[in-house]
């Protein structure tokens, strides 16, 4: 359907497979270090080496991702990455000034990986965020959170889990206490977990039990993020299926995978 | 009014990138105020739009810094000195100053970078990446999403007000919000993508995805000054940071 006009169709480049390895080994070794070593230092109430390293790990670690999948999308991919990127700003925007526990900032990015598998969803997602940092910098540290969130929701589509509008929410939990664990020590080196007003109050909650700054921020963002994910990836479901075959026939990964139930459009595709 | 540009975006945003490592580094209160007064605030009086930049960092940054108050002042498990005690809330003074450096770095943290990207021109700094030859897949992702918000944002409010002709009743309880939320977001998703559909045609048969310079219609505002300013501010930051990081460890 979107084969070029001036040129033979081009196969598509490789990824390059080195630097999304090197990316993604930088992220998990932030986030390691952070978890591992940084406790002890939070308690003395100062974490600028840790606030260094969460943005230069976290942000440098987007980046690479994003150099190294953006080369291997398909035109049609990359159309759909802007589109994903509005949607969760203007959303994510909205439910933060509303003072929701959840943050509803990752529907684009779920939707994007739906269509058009997890490559498509990690950049939609690390870009996104880097992006929405023009008109909010908070959300700017989160990037390789995002990624991630895309790069599993895409996995899930890949395996099924939206063949069945119940399996959805289901896939949503998982992401979810995944993508909670890698916000929390971004949450709480660089802003002190700080958050909405919303999140605010459960941040205090586990404070008041007594929960150290970075386990009382994991806590929250197990809670916020495993309900967060489960509303996105249902409501993604739901959008999903009510779009029209002739706009889901555009996407080969959905026909690929039969990502979505029914005939996907592939009467259409063939 | 608008502001007369002096930089290039890309200096602007790199110089405003390299504040917030500096504060970062340093990390003590006295020097994130020192920035906040000397840079920050003179930042957004000259910025040409200084109401519209004030009122954007108090939006972002104020929930977050009341918050943090609210959290560390009341609820602070390690704080040894007590001020006040209510049941399970302690006012430590501990609790206080974690709160007061975390507040004073978010508040130079947005400051700084809302200052530079709010005044920043899209166009300008999309055509300057675009001289600079980087990954025209990312030049392209990049300004079109900046482009497509306004219009995401004006098109749910035109199909909102669509809905509600036809009898959506937004608010009420969580169904009905749901419904609403779904008989929204439903019609603009479908648009988008058959927008997206188009332009994906549009796009290839204007050649994108060939290989090949690009010409941009825009002059090229950077100059060499500017690039190898920011290639000596980089590493001076850089040095700084070293140099701190050394003097620290020998103390």
């Amino acid at each position: 359907m979107s084969s070029p006009l001036t040129l033979p169709a081009t196969k598509a480049a490789r990824p390059r497979t080195a630097l999304v390895a090197v990316g993604a080994a930088l992220i998990a070794a932030t986030y390691l270090y952070l978890v591992l070593v940084q406790p002890a230092e939070i308690a003395e109430g100062i974490g600028g080496t840790s606030s260094l390293i969460t943005l230069f790990g976290f942000l440098g670690g987007g980046a690479l991702l994003v150099a190294g999948i953006l080369p291997s999308l398909s035109t049609s991919s990359l159309v759909l990455m802007p589109l994903g990127i509005a949607l969760n700003i203007a959303i994510g925007q909205t439910a933060g000034s509303l003072g929701l526990q959840i943050y509803l900032d990752a529907i684009g990015t779920v939707l994007v990986a739906v269509l058009a598998g997890p490559a498509a969803g990690a950049a939609t997602g690390a870009l996104s965020n880097a992006i929405w940092g023009l008109f909010n910098p908070l959300a700017l540290p989160f990037a390789a959170g995002a990624a991630l969130i895309g790069l599993l929701a895409g996995t899930a589509a890949r395996y099924g889990m939206f063949r069945r509008v119940y399996l959805a929410p289901v896939a949503g939990l998982v992401v979810g206490a995944f993508g909670g664990l890698v916000a929390a020590p971004v949450a709480a080196f660089m802003f002190g977990a700080a958050g909405t007003v919303g999140t605010n109050a459960l941040v205090a909650a586990f404070r008041a039990v007594g929960d150290s700054l970075l386990v009382a921020a994991t806590k929250q963002g197990l809670t916020s993020d495993t309900i967060d994910k489960l509303v996105v990836f249902t409501l993604v479901a739901l959008l999903a299926y009510a779009l029209p075959r002739r706009s889901r026939a555009q996407f080969p990964f959905l026909r690929r995978y039969r990502v979505l139930a029914g005939r996907t459009g592939s009467a259409i595709g063939r | 009014m608008p502001r007369r540009r002096v930089f290039n975006p890309l200096t602007e945003l790199l110089a405003a990138a390299l504040l917030v490592v500096l504060v970062l580094v340093v990390n003590t209160w006295q020097f994130s105020l020192a920035v906040l007064v000397a840079a920050v605030v003179p930042g957004v009086l000259f910025s040409g739009k200084p109401r519209q930049i004030a009122l954007a960092i108090a939006v972002t940054a104020g929930p977050l810094l009341v918050s943090s108050f609210l959290l560390h002042g009341l609820f602070f498990p390690e704080g040894t000195t007590v001020l006040a005690e209510w049941g399970p809330a302690r006012v430590t003074a501990e609790g206080l100053q974690f709160a007061a450096l975390t507040g004073l770095r978010l508040a130079v943290f947005t400051g700084v970078l809302l200052t530079a990207a709010l005044t920043v021109s899209i166009p300008e700094l999309v055509s300057t990446l675009t001289h600079r030859g980087w990954n025209r897949r990312l030049v392209f992702v990049v300004g079109s999403a900046v482009g497509l918000l306004p219009h995401v944002a004006e098109r749910s409010r035109q199909i909102t007000r669509a809905q509600q002709a036809r009898g959506l009743v937004v608010g009420g309880s969580v169904p009905s919000r749901v419904r609403g939320l779904l008989m929204v977001s439903v019609p603009l998703v479908t648009g988008l993508l058959i927008d997206a559909a188009e332009r994906t045609q549009l796009l290839e048969a204007r050649g994108f995805s060939s290989p090949g310079p690009r010409t941009s219609y825009l002059p090229d505002t950077d100059t060499a000054g500017q690039r190898t300013a920011r290639w000596l501010m980089a590493a001076g930051v850089l040095g700084f940071a070293c140099a701190w990081y050394a003097v620290g460890a020998g103390r």
